[in-house]
């Protein structure tokens, strides 16, 4: 750790209603990783976007490479040297990976753009990074880890003094993590500040020198990694001690009957000749690698994508799905891996996200009854303990966590009897995460039949009874959580079936 | 400034809708004193009401489009194509008058399905489906009725009573009859499922669709409804204006899309307000009566409200910019 390139101190910001910040310090150094740990909501997005000039501070001063500074916007803090790399994938599809690096600044030939010399400058970069990405490949080829790399060498292009990583392991397969903290370790020798934000325990441990915490808006403490364990942290980041107990034996009870029978399902290249079964009761994971055709599946087995040929048994009945509202007839409920475009209407109020599913059950004829929406919404606000001003609410003003939970609460609302969680916890810190993993278990244990797609292994072999794996758009296998481990999930996850 | 948007009863009533009203007050005191108090008086309020009504249900009528998300460019010639078609009925086929009104509403509906059929089910942009059903409309019009203009009857002629719907006596029956289809396309809006789905469409089309509700239905409907409220609006334009002419209607278009942003609808879809597009077209009215008053070159009304567009839809932009 070299000295101090970044102060901020005494950072406070409110939005209505929200106090989002309170007097926060966070130090970097150069030649370091720090870590910026929280629950949803804690403020480290905030904290970050207040760095970064996308908002403006009410208090409170930056200091950067020893002088006052304040960034008006991205731009300005690029020009600066301080660049953020977005867990959401900023990048043009259509465009090649170097005309995505250089894009707003692009190499000019009189007028013309100088393709040419993008790309090499590209090369260099990846070279600098020892990757090897081709800088004239259209970006929507690249795998979602490719195009990560390809993220980081934009910021490095920016000749970058500080860079900070907004989760940026959360759709990474282990691997292409493993490819990333080389990368985050090179960029450290070369003595650049590094600010890691991530809710995944293992990887702060790994990669980072110092932790800062936040807890609802305030700063909490800094901490060196190697001196300490990962219950401190915890305990800073919720200020209770959490368990993380794996699951060792199948707790579905015996002779459950099946309420979904998935035969022979055909849906595009990535769903291919998939078949299942998910008993009442039962916690059914699905692993596998990014792109391993798991969503894909869940979105045309719920309708959301049109099916090529295969059957669907609800209850033993063969039933046809050809929309997401025949799904949710026969009690199916999906739960998006993303929450923002595909669980959520965000410009809506928190009650009236709720009964998004099951309208019907509000409405005297045509006429919507707003007393008992907002009384069942409340009563999921409590039992979930979604946090909320209250359900009049905008659910663009919660985080993360709690979006969530108003998804969770619209298809408990609906009353559904089959609850596919797909990445229920992406973007979820420890804390929230318990309270929805136990929330599951609540579920199945009242029984419902409940599917959960995840990336992350210590997800899969904590919440699941059985689990089935898939690779490329194919089952790869079915294993009993007895019988399961990181190693046969992982051949399974990377074996293609003869 | 602040503390004024965050006194309750300026919350509640809409901050937007205080400073439109208010808009509309200064407005009439300037049309007053530029014309030397000509302007002021009875006569003109009634006679700028008499655009506010065809008007008002045009812009009530593309409120509901816009919530989805969608847009649309056809309501002036299709409210033409209505009043033309049920017109050339009544003068030349010698159709009842009760009869011929239903024939306006029929054939704002029959575009009101077209298009949503179109944009729901098969997904063609609102855009270009809307464009296209303009031309529709003005030449279903023109070879309807021959490419003659269409004059509905005075007063004292036969099937004149339906002038009574827009002025009864000096009453004006069209304000009445106006505000109370308004507190309907309210109460749609905000308190029944189809608002509820149009607003949340408008939104998250596809957050909606996978929490298992019917889109497409839902989409569709509120081109219905704006079709049916086309129909309406040609029968109090032809009862203020008593002839139409085929080819033509197209002004109208922004006239009521620019009462409706005024008021606060957003042109990214999922944020109505139903007020709010009433007193925008209250202003636009003014405006309009304002111009002849002064005697101004007519075109000035199209230079105005075109940048009235603009200038609302820009400032829906920046709220926007400014939330995120």
């Amino acid at each position: 750790m070299g000295e101090v390139i970044l102060t901020m101190k005494g950072i406070d910001k409110s939005f209505p209603g929200v106090h989002a910040l309170d007097h926060v310090d966070l130090e970097i150094r150069k030649g370091e990783v720090h870590a910026l740990m929280g629950e949803n909501g804690a403020g480290k997005s905030t904290l970050m976007k207040v760095l970064t000039g996308i908002y403006k501070k009410d208090s409170g001063t930056i200091t950067y490479e020893g002088k006052e500074v304040e960034f008006h916007n991205t731009r300005e803090a690029q020009d600066a040297g301080v660049v953020i790399v977005h867990q959401e994938l900023n990048m043009l599809g259509h465009l090649t990976v170097a005309q995505n690096i250089f894009i707003g600044r692009e190499f000019k030939k009189g007028i013309r753009i100088d393709d040419k010399k993008m790309n090499e400058e590209a090369k260099k970069l990846f070279d600098r990074m020892h990757i090897d990405i081709d800088p004239t490949e259209t970006m929507c080829n690249l795998t979602v880890g490719k195009q990560q790399m390809c993220e980081i060498a934009k910021a490095i292009s920016h000749k970058a003094k500080v860079i900070i990583f907004d989760e940026p392991s959360a759709a990474l397969t282990e691997a292409e993590i493993e490819e990333l903290f080389k990368i985050i370790r090179d960029l450290r020798a070369q003595d650049l500040g590094i600010v890691y934000i991530s809710h995944r325990m293992d990887e702060i441990k790994v990669i980072t020198d110092r932790v800062t915490v936040m807890r609802d808006g305030t700063y909490v403490g800094t901490l060196i990694t190697k001196d300490s364990t990962k219950d401190d942290i915890i305990n800073m980041m919720v200020g209770r001690v959490i368990y993380e107990d794996p699951k060792t034996k199948n707790m579905t009870p015996p002779g459950a009957p099946v309420v979904l029978k998935v035969d022979h399902l055909n849906a595009g290249k990535m769903v291919q000749d998939v078949s299942f079964e998910l008993h009442k009761g039962e916690v059914l994971g699905f692993s596998g690698l990014m792109g391993a055709g798991r969503t894909e599946t869940m979105r045309a087995l719920f309708g959301a994508d049109p099916i090529d040929s295969g059957d669907i048994y609800v209850n033993g009945q063969k039933v046809t799905i050809k929309s997401p509202q025949d799904a949710v007839k026969h009690g199916i409920g999906y739960l998006s891996e993303d929450r923002k475009r595909f669980g959520i209407v965000v410009q809506k109020t928190v009650a009236e996200n709720t009964t998004m599913a099951d309208l019907d059950e509000f409405a005297n004829g045509p006429f919507i009854n707003k007393k008992k929406e907002n009384e069942v919404a409340q009563k999921y606000v409590e039992s979930l303990a979604t946090k909320t001003p209250g359900v009049d609410q905008l659910v663009v003003n919660l985080s993360g966590g709690n979006q969530q939970k108003v998804v969770i609460a619209k298809w408990l609302t609906r009353n559904c009897d089959i609850l596919i969680f797909d990445e229920p916890t992406r973007g979820i810190d420890v804390g929230a995460k318990n309270e929805i993993y136990k929330l599951m278990n609540q579920l199945a244990a009242e029984g419902k039949a409940i599917i959960m797609v995840s990336s992350e292994m210590t997800e899969i072999l904590r919440m699941s009874d059985r689990i089935v794996v898939m690779c490329e758009g194919k089952k790869t296998g079915e294993l009993d959580i007895s019988e399961a481990t990181q190693e046969n999930i992982m051949n399974m996850a990377t074996r293609e079936i003869e | 400034m602040e503390s004024i948007k965050q006194n309750p009863l300026v919350k509640k009533v809409g901050f937007n809708r205080i400073v439109l009203c208010i808009v509309l007050l200064l407005m009439y005191g300037l049309f007053c004193a530029l014309t030397g108090g000509a302007f002021f008086g009875l006569r003109r309020i009634l006679s700028a009401l008499n655009y506010a009504y065809f008007l008002g249900f045009l812009s009530l009528a593309v409120t509901f489009v816009i919530a989805t998300g969608g847009i649309d460019f056809s309501i002036g010639p299709v409210m033409f194509c209505c009043a033309l078609i049920a017109g050339f009925c009544f003068t030349i086929y010698g159709v009842p008058m009760p009869a011929a009104i239903v024939i306006s509403l029929v054939v704002g509906l029959v575009f009101g399905i077209f298009n949503g059929y179109l944009v729901a089910y098969w997904d063609v942009p609102s855009f270009i489906t809307s464009i296209a059903s303009m031309n529709i409309a003005k030449g279903v019009a023109s070879v309807f009725t021959k490419t003659q203009s269409v004059s509905w009857p005075q007063s004292s002629q036969e099937g004149g009573w339906f002038r009574n719907l827009v002025t009864f006596e000096d009453v004006p029956v069209g304000l009445i009859i106006l505000l109370v289809v308004a507190v309907i396309c309210a109460i749609i809006l905000n308190q029944t499922k189809m608002g509820r789905y149009i607003l949340s469409l408008g939104s998250n089309k596809e957050a909606v669709r996978l929490s298992g509700v019917n889109v497409k239905k839902w989409e569709m409907s509120a081109y219905v409804l704006c079709g049916l409220l086309v129909g309406i609006s040609a029968i109090f334009f032809v009862g203020a204006y008593t002839t139409v002419q085929p080819g033509y209607g197209d002004t109208y278009n922004n006239e009521a899309i620019a009462g409706c942003v005024m008021g606060g609808t957003s042109m990214a879809g999922g944020l109505a307000s139903i007020s709010g597009t009433i007193i925008g077209v209250f202003i636009i009215s003014l405006l309009q009566e304002g111009i002849m008053a002064l005697g101004l070159d007519k075109n000035l009304q199209l230079i105005i409200t075109g940048l009235i567009v603009i200038v609302a839809v820009f400032a829906d932009v920046v709220a926007r910019r400014r939330k995120n």
